[in-house]
């Protein structure tokens, strides 16, 4: 569904992504861990085609990124760590700008279901965004990824500062699209949830794939310590990744 | 697929207050500039009706009494006769029967009539009146009474339709687009949507569709509305075809200020950034460049004095004078007045005041049409420059099509230049055959009727302008698009 293949990108002198090879199958959530400048957040831009890539290919169903960015984004729904939205527009209006843009249109009872299905309390679903909290955007975020019938979502750090209630119900979201057969590709920091949720992890470091692990053969103990392993090892990186990780 | 966002980014304007308060601003602006153009016309108007009325009631004067004279001649018997010289109240012939006298001591005001749309465009209108004496005096006469308005107004224009599309306008364009792309990047909304099967250019392109719709659909609104409250000659094809070309060209200009917007905002700064570069251009473009051109023009055509003229004209007189006159003549031409009835002199001295007036009219005339190339030196100058920034092209375009414009204005001289020879001829040839002026030789004298340039004229010279609009117009709009390829939407 999702892959990367020898996918580079520099910015000016630096290299920030060295020849990703990454696949990530229908039914999959891989959960990329890495330090803050690893390369995740380059790969999902890469994969959205917000940036071009200076060698290699990201392919979306076998659609490459570069050449079709539109059929592309068709297949693929985006929630960035601040799900952004219409202030003064409502949740359901917010709903329904970005379900057009992607080419669908549904009844009014079909856009209040999707906020139900997503848990928006129905008292918050006609009143403008510009009230809600972080966790009440990333739920409307994941109706927009609902709506859009998306084959594949990118998830950048979607929890982050989300309270543990809140990073729960997303995780619950993000289970039941895998069960829809989506591939789901989420950068995070929380080891945690990673191992809960995911079905794969990858390891990220100085714009490199170091490891991939199942999460099925691996307990939240081994994932704390296999990272924090790579983190430290190796050079002048290693107190940066320990910092941050 | 665009529809969905124009409409989405026309409902998210009508939502913002800042929106709304500027279209009140515009609006206001707009009445305001209406009726400050609309009392500068009016009061061309009056004073040219009052003008007119002044030396028509002088010849009305001067025909009754050649009336009163005739029924007198009737009623007592005798011959019609010519005035030759002043007599005391009641005694002989009356002067309105001297045709040199009439012609020399009455003038005739000719009339520009104002266009539908002069209110929308001052132009230079307030320097160069609409109205000029014709009279036996020589030529430069007839120009005499321009620039007399008060030099404060001619420094800051007139505040008319021209002012709020040309200065106004931009700035609120400019203050709904500046951060088109820049705002939705920094609120985060940008990626959202380009997560969706939507190409930046079409995003940019229908982001701006949706503001030049609302904008251009109140610009139209506001227009029609201007025009059938400070209009004039709603009934005539012309106003509406000028409307037409006005709007035109008010389209245009607005497009080329979308479109820096545009240029302004590929280049990824951010919201501040860009709100400075585009305040920046206008500034230039529309205040400074304009300035610059102007003072360029005054600097290599330095507009030769009136002053200057003026003595010249006096010179010429004063020489004219001296090889015509002997010393008696003098002292009798100085007191035409006075000299007895009957004196054949007396005629020879008017003769000769005459034929002095023609000279000078030989001797000034070259200058003063020196004088009036100069100013369509600078005036051609301008022309020339005006394709460096829009707002002098706009000032150019909406002079034109109000009828307001220098071109338009020389072509109204040079009918009162010929109509001035009409109007001495009828008064010379009367004089130098003596005959008296009777009162139906008032209803022949001249009459002026301004002819309209050709309308195809008038599109003839606003090519240059609306085609140099166009020409960057397209520029400005073809660089981003060609450079949105390298926009990026996420930074390191």
């Amino acid at each position: 569904m999702l892959q990367a293949t020898k996918l580079t990108k520099n910015y000016g002198d630096i290299e920030a992504l060295k020849g990703l090879d990454m696949t990530v199958e229908g039914g999959d959530i891989y959960c990329l861990l890495g330090a803050n400048g690893a390369g995740k957040t380059t790969t999902i831009s890469l994969f959205l085609n917000f940036i071009r890539p200076d060698g290699g290919t990201a392919t979306v169903c076998g659609l490459d990124v570069a050449e079709q960015p539109l059929e592309t984004k068709k297949l693929l729904a985006y929630i960035p760590e601040q799900v952004m939205l219409y202030g003064n527009l409502t949740a359901l209006e917010n709903l329904r700008y970005f379900s057009q843009l992607g080419g669908h249109d549904y009844s009014q009872d079909e856009y209040r279901d999707f906020l139900r299905r997503v848990g928006l309390e129905e008292e918050a679903v006609d009143r403008r965004v510009k009230t809600y909290s972080k966790g009440m955007r990333q739920k409307v975020g994941v109706a927009i990824a609902l709506a859009k019938q998306a084959r594949a979502l990118l998830l950048d750090e979607p929890t982050a500062g989300l309270d543990p209630k809140a990073s729960n119900e997303f995780s619950e979201l993000l289970l039941n699209l895998k069960s829809h057969g989506a591939a789901i590709l989420m950068a995070t920091h929380d080891l945690f949830r990673a191992k809960e949720t995911g079905t794969r992890i990858g390891i990220m470091k100085e714009g490199r794939l170091v490891d991939e692990l199942s999460t099925g053969e691996v307990t939240h103990a081994d994932v704390e310590k296999i990272y924090l392993q790579h983190m430290h090892a190796g050079g002048h990186y290693a107190q940066d990744g320990a910092g941050s990780a | 697929m665009k529809r969905i966002i124009i409409s989405h980014e026309a409902r998210q304007l009508f939502r913002s207050g800042a929106f709304r308060a500027l279209l009140l601003m515009v609006a206001g602006a707009v009445a305001f500039a209406a009726w400050s153009g609309q009392r500068s016309i009016d009061r061309q108007v009056e004073g040219a009706n009052a003008a007119i009325a002044f030396e028509d009631g002088r010849r009305g004067k001067m025909r009754a009494d050649t009336e009163q004279y005739q029924a007198q001649v009737a009623a007592e018997g005798g011959e019609y006769q010519f005035a030759s010289a002043q007599h005391a109240p009641g005694a002989g012939p009356p002067q309105g029967t001297n045709a040199g006298v009439v012609g020399s001591t009455t003038a005739k005001y000719l009339r520009m009539p104002p266009t539908g749309l002069a209110p929308f465009s001052i132009g230079q209108s307030d320097i160069q009146l609409s109205y000029v004496p014709v009279s036996m005096n020589p030529t430069m006469y007839i120009t005499k009474d321009n620039e007399l308005e008060n030099p404060v107004n001619l420094m800051t224009g007139s505040f008319d339709i021209a002012f709020v599309v040309i200065f106004l306008l931009p700035i609120f364009i400019l203050a709904i687009s500046y951060d088109l792309l820049s705002s939705e990047k920094e609120r985060g909304t940008l990626a959202m949507i380009l997560a969706h099967p939507i190409s930046l250019r079409e995003l940019m392109a229908s982001k701006i569709i949706a503001r030049a719709g609302v904008l251009l659909a109140g610009v139209l609104v506001l227009g029609i509305v201007a025009l059938l409250a400070v209009g004039t000659n709603l009934d005539l094809a012309d106003t509406w075809a000028r409307f037409g070309l006005w709007m035109a060209a008010t389209l245009l200009y607005a497009l080329f200020w979308f479109a820096m917007s545009v240029l302004v905002n590929v280049y990824g700064k951010n919201s501040a950034a860009n709100g400075i570069a585009l305040a920046g251009t206008w500034l230039a473009l529309v205040v400074v460049v304009p300035t610059l051109v102007s003072l360029l023009a005054t600097t290599l055509y330095p507009a030769p004095s009136r002053m200057e003229l003026t003595t010249a004209a006096r010179q010429a007189q004063t020489e004219a004078e001296s090889t015509y006159m002997a010393r008696l003549s003098e002292y009798y031409y100085d007191h035409l007045e006075f000299v007895p009835e009957g004196d054949e002199r007396a005629m020879d001295f008017l003769t000769v005041a005459m034929a002095n007036r023609n000279a000078i009219e030989k001797a000034v005339r070259p200058l003063y049409d020196e004088f009036q190339s100069q100013l369509n030196l600078q005036e051609s100058l301008v022309q020339r420059f005006q394709f460096i920034s829009p707002a002098i092209m706009m000032q150019l375009a909406l002079n034109e099509i109000s009828g307001t414009s220098a071109d338009r204005y020389e072509h109204f001289l040079n009918q009162a230049y010929d109509f001035r020879v009409e109007w001495s001829e009828f008064f010379t040839v009367k004089f130098l055959q003596r005959a008296p002026l009777r009162p139906q030789d008032y209803d022949q004298l001249p009459a002026f009727e301004y002819r309209e340039e050709p309308f195809a004229t008038v599109l003839m010279r606003l090519v240059p302008s609306l085609l140099g609009m166009l020409v960057l117009l397209t520029g400005a709009i073809l660089i981003p698009f060609l450079r949105l390829r390298r926009y990026q939407v996420a930074t390191s």
